[in-house]
């Protein structure tokens, strides 16, 4: 925690000496002006703007502890407020004292070490004198006090302020990588007041009221300037983003006719010796009927187009070749670039948590109550764009946690808590690319059963559903809200007014928010955020004939349902996945679009996404499941501001415009519809005789688990290994009707693989089902040539393709 | 090949004559005759410099093809045309929104006018032309059969919509020329909060 503080004060050091450099310039130039005795009404306003200057430097510098210039902006603000009330008149002598009053605090901001105490003194004295009016009446000239100390003192420091404050100022706008919300003063001279002086405030400093000023927007604009160049940098990197996907398209396309120009030579081949034949026929015959003659010269075609096509083959190859190198050259670039362009964009979430200190404060102390705010792993960093869309649903949360967490200081020394109470904020980051939030209270804890008397109340669930709730869900009801003029929250004593636009907030930004609370002990609000927003991964489905995406982040499992699975518990569809009871609906009648008759006929296999949202789940039929992909969200446009489930769009690398599908609306939709239950078709039970059984050889985890799970859901027994080596060994201790190996793996490749089991007397009859990545093609024709029965594209990889080839295999 | 119609030499020569004064009489105008020409010049000069179409006076628009009308839009509103490849449609939008088609990079959402004026939609229509239209704060495509060109019509040949153009046709027509040709008020379909999708589940 200490070292969390002296971080913290150093970067309020460094942001008080951007604010205090406004002041001073402000003060500067209302100086300058009041010099050149602007018309009455204009110089109050100047007056009046000085004043308020020097106030809220004055307040500024003791929120962080400089004495120093506390002590000079006291008086220097008197002279100011009897200037205002015209106790004071102008004179050239008054505005030079003033103006190395300026100098000197600039000098005590910038460079405190080369700053004598006794010029502070000095400067002090003077001010105190001018407040008075006593110089006034000593020697207006300002020549006469050329030789006072103070002035004297001043004429020192005039000069050497100049290149300094040139220079600090040059230091502080570009802290390091130009991102850094706040400066981090490197400066030596700023961190030893600080040392020597704050120990002990420490962070109470923070909450001194004047601080407000420093804390909201200095650092934010110093970083406002460089964020639209890094936004307008962004969208062009992104549009890169397109470029890759083009030539990866590009690759795929050029390497089908690869294969297309492949099979026909293998056709070729075949054919060629009964051509060789004919020829022979027609020369032993002679060319002497019109007919050979007409066969010769269709010979001769045929030779020719046999050469232009192998020679259109060969610099095809050649092209895909290259084409498929400068695919990954570019998307080597391209995601380089966006790489560290999210890098750049990245802020440390001390930033935003800086506001709250002062926040809680002055919160809990308007509602009567005490309370501290800690904060740990500020340091975490987390996309500029998120952190500024977390910046009020977590001042919403702090402010619930102020109002309806924490007890009244009596309350809680009953309960013996400690009178103050603790709000904290928790950021942590976690692997995957996301952050994890949490604010928590110390407070009263949320009373589970007035959630759901409240939610009851309001028809959100049923009296049997609430006493059906396990806690954790129960407690979830808090972020539902029914149209917004009724919600629950108000019922439950405020706690949950905006709890539903937090969680819509932290959705969108396709995060989770889940709340645990402990009765007597406190609430704690789980966040959980990506780090980056600029792309994501998104899986591909068709729909009604029709393709969307949805954030794989939202998907919980990808899965294949048999009809016969889904069961209707109170009059809803539900299916068992993993133990756990989910309601299903068709993915078509939640966009409201008609079923395809694919999924509604005789199929009783269908595949199924299950979306998990903040502790909801809900499985989806859809048509079918295309694969995955890298996504990035544009907007639908000014005429579409929101639509129903749909959250925005995308480009395919094909051009194809695709809607991606809004996950939380989706939930919500899926409730509201009440699917009629003769829509289902009736389920003709597909009896499998007798379970045939697969072996899966493939290195990757996870591809393993999805092969596995895609087979073992259509009525397979599924053993998997995870090499060559291992499968043969399996091999020769199990039989196994079917074979489905990866080429790349460890030890024993697929290819290797399915020679090895085409030379075992034994295996030789076992169909072997190659899954390949197209970058391989080598090894796929290899393959076919070693005696694979099929081989399937990974990136044109899809569970019914797989699952119908391996049906007309077995 | 000579025949019995003989030539009348004499009366081709009265001709030649008469044509030859006649072009003698033009070439050398009496001073009546200059100062008529130069007086009726200046007034048509003087008339026509009041007639010379002004950007006030002209209405740029782009005559399009809408079902079996002819439609224009004021070109100070189009953005570009757009020639149709593919759209996307979008679920759960009103059915005048026809879906969205990728502009250079750019996301557009495209809007069936026939819908939105709820017009008989039985024609086999081409719809093969999106007009992107565009004000500082709205901008989306519609959806046309053809694009016959860019013109600029006189305002004052541009009358007020006939009372045969009832309904919200008749409440988006600026007006109609002597031609039948009717001109939408683009800035009106653009700033028209109905255009507008901006709908919660449940809302």
């Amino acid at each position: 925690m200490s070292l969390n503080e002296e971080e913290f004060l150093k970067r309020l050091l460094a942001t008080f000496v951007i604010e205090a450099d406004e002041h001073l310039s402000a003060i500067t130039s209302g100086l300058i002006e009041l010099e050149k005795s602007p018309p009455a009404d204009k110089q109050a306003t100047i007056i009046e703007t000085a004043f308020r200057e020097a106030h809220s430097m004055k307040g500024a510098a003791r929120a962080v502890n400089l004495m120093d210039v506390e002590s000079m902006c006291q008086p220097f603000e008197n002279i100011f407020s009897a200037l205002k009330r015209q106790q004071l008149d102008i004179s050239p002598a008054l505005i030079d004292v003033l103006f190395d009053a300026l100098d000197v605090i600039a000098s005590v901001i910038h460079t405190p070490e080369g700053v004598e105490p006794v010029q502070i003194s000095q400067v002090i004295k003077a001010l105190k004198q001018a407040e008075t009016g006593q110089f006034e009446s000593k020697e207006p000239p300002s020549m006469a006090i050329v030789d006072d100390a103070p002035q004297a003192q001043a004429k020192q420091t005039l000069s050497p302020p100049e290149p300094q404050s040139a220079e600090s100022t040059e230091k502080e706008p570009k802290p390091d990588s130009g991102v850094e919300p706040v400066p981090e003063p490197v400066d030596s001279e700023i961190k030893a007041p600080q040392e020597s002086k704050t120990p002990p405030k420490k962070i109470e400093a923070k909450k001194q009221k004047p601080v407000t000023e420093i804390e909201k927007p200095v650092a934010a604009e110093t970083i406002r300037i460089s964020t639209a160049k890094l936004d307008s940098l962004l969208l062009e990197i992104e549009e890169m983003l397109a470029a890759k996907l083009v030539t990866h398209q590009r690759a795929i396309e050029l390497q089908e006719i690869v294969v297309m120009l492949d099979l026909w030579q293998k056709e070729w081949r075949k054919i060629f010796p009964e051509v060789r034949k004919i020829r022979q026929l027609i020369d032993e015959n002679g060319t002497g009927t019109g007919t050979s003659r007409a066969i010769g010269k269709l010979l001769n075609f045929v030779d020719l187009n046999r050469t232009q096509a192998e020679l259109i083959a060969a610099r095809l190859k050649k092209t895909a070749k290259s084409t498929e190198q400068d695919r990954r050259m570019v998307g080597g670039m391209v995601d380089n670039l966006l790489e560290d362009m999210k890098g750049a964009l990245m802020m440390p979430f001390s930033s935003l948590l800086e506001i709250f200190p002062k926040m809680v404060r002055d919160l809990s102390r308007s509602v009567g109550k005490q309370a501290d705010f800690v904060s740990e792993g500020g340091e975490t960093e987390i996309d500029r764009r998120i952190l500024e869309e977390m910046k009020d649903p977590l001042i919403h949360l702090i402010r619930n946690c102020i109002d309806h967490g924490l007890e009244e200081p009596s309350e809680r020394e009953n309960s013996r808590k400690p009178q103050r109470g603790t709000i904290k904020i928790d950021v942590f980051q976690k692997v995957s690319g996301k952050v994890r939030v949490t604010v928590s209270d110390d407070g009263a804890g949320i009373n589970i059963n007035r959630v759901k008397e409240a939610a009851i109340k309001h028809g959100i669930v049923s009296k049997s559903e609430a006493d059906a709730l396990d806690p954790q869900e129960a407690m979830s009801l808090i972020f539902r809200s029914s149209v917004s003029t009724n919600p629950i929250v108000t019922e439950i004593s405020g706690r949950g007014l905006g709890l539903a636009i937090v969680r819509e907030k932290v959705e969108r930004l396709c995060g989770e928010i889940s709340i645990t609370s402990v009765p007597g002990t406190g609430t704690s609000f789980q966040i959980i955020l990506p780090a980056t927003l600029a792309t994501f991964r998104g899986i591909l489905i068709q729909v009604a004939n029709r393709i969307a995406v949805v954030r794989t982040l939202s998907v919980a499992q990808a899965l294949r349902v048999k009809l016969d699975e889904i069961k209707t518990v109170e009059n809803k569809e539900t299916v068992l996945i993993n133990g756990q009871v989910i309601p299903i609906v068709w993915l078509s009648d939640v966009l409201e679009l008609p079923r395809s008759t694919g999924s509604n006929g005789s199929k009783s296999v269908m595949p199924v996404l299950v979306l998990h949202l903040s502790g909801e789940q809900m499985a989806f039929v859809v048509d079918r499941i295309l694969g995955e992909q890298e996504v990035l969200v544009k907007s639908l446009g000014k005429q579409l501001i929101r639509v129903r489930n749909v959250a925005g769009a995308t480009i395919l690398g094909s051009g194809q415009v695709v809607p991606i599908l809004n996950v939380s609306d989706l939930l919500k939709s899926a409730v509201r519809i009440h699917p009629g239950q003769a829509a289902r078709p009736v389920v003709d039970k597909k009896s499998l005789t007798e379970t045939k059984s697969v072996l899966v050889a493939e290195d990757s985890i996870t591809s393993r688990m999805l092969l596995k799970n895609v087979l073992e859901a259509a009525g397979y027994n599924v053993k998997t290994c995870v090499d060559g080596i291992d499968a043969l060994t399996a091999l020769k201790t199990e039989k196994y009707d079917l074979i489905v190996s990866d080429i790349e793996m460890p030890r024993m490749n697929g290819f290797e693989l399915t020679v090895q089991v085409r030379a075992d007397q034994n295996l030789a009859d076992i169909p072997v089902v190659l899954v390949t990545s197209l970058s391989s093609r080598e090894d796929q024709e290899k393959g076919i040539d070693a005696g694979a029965d099929a081989y399937i594209v990974k990136s044109s990889f899809d569970q019914t393709n797989l699952l119908e080839i391996i049906e007309g295999l077995v | 090949m000579e025949d019995e119609t003989t030539i009348d030499w004499e009366q081709i020569h009265r001709r030649l004559k008469a044509v030859e004064t006649a072009i003698g009489r033009e070439f050398i105008p009496t001073e009546q005759n200059k100062k008529e020409i130069l007086r009726t010049r200046a007034e048509q000069l003087a008339r026509e410099d009041g007639r010379e179409p002004t950007a006030e006076e002209t209405l740029e628009v782009i005559e399009f093809c809408l079902a079996t009308e002819t439609y224009a839009l004021e070109m100070a509103y189009v953005q570009e045309v757009y020639s149709l490849k593919e759209i996307t449609p979008l679920p759960c939008v009103p059915s005048f929104v026809k879906g969205i088609v990728n502009v250079r990079g750019q996301i557009f959402s495209v809007i069936d006018l026939k819908e939105f004026f709820a017009l008989p939609t039985e024609e086999l229509a081409a719809l093969n032309k999106v007009i992107i239209m565009h004000t500082d704060d709205m901008e989306f495509g519609i959806l046309v059969d053809n694009i016959i060109g860019g013109r600029s019509v006189p305002r004052k040949a541009i009358q007020p919509a006939p009372s045969t153009l009832t309904g919200v046709q008749g409440k988006y027509a600026k007006g109609v020329t002597s031609e039948r040709l009717i001109i939408l008020d683009a800035a009106k379909i653009l700033t028209d909060r109905r255009m507008i999708v901006n709908e919660n589940v449940g809302g």
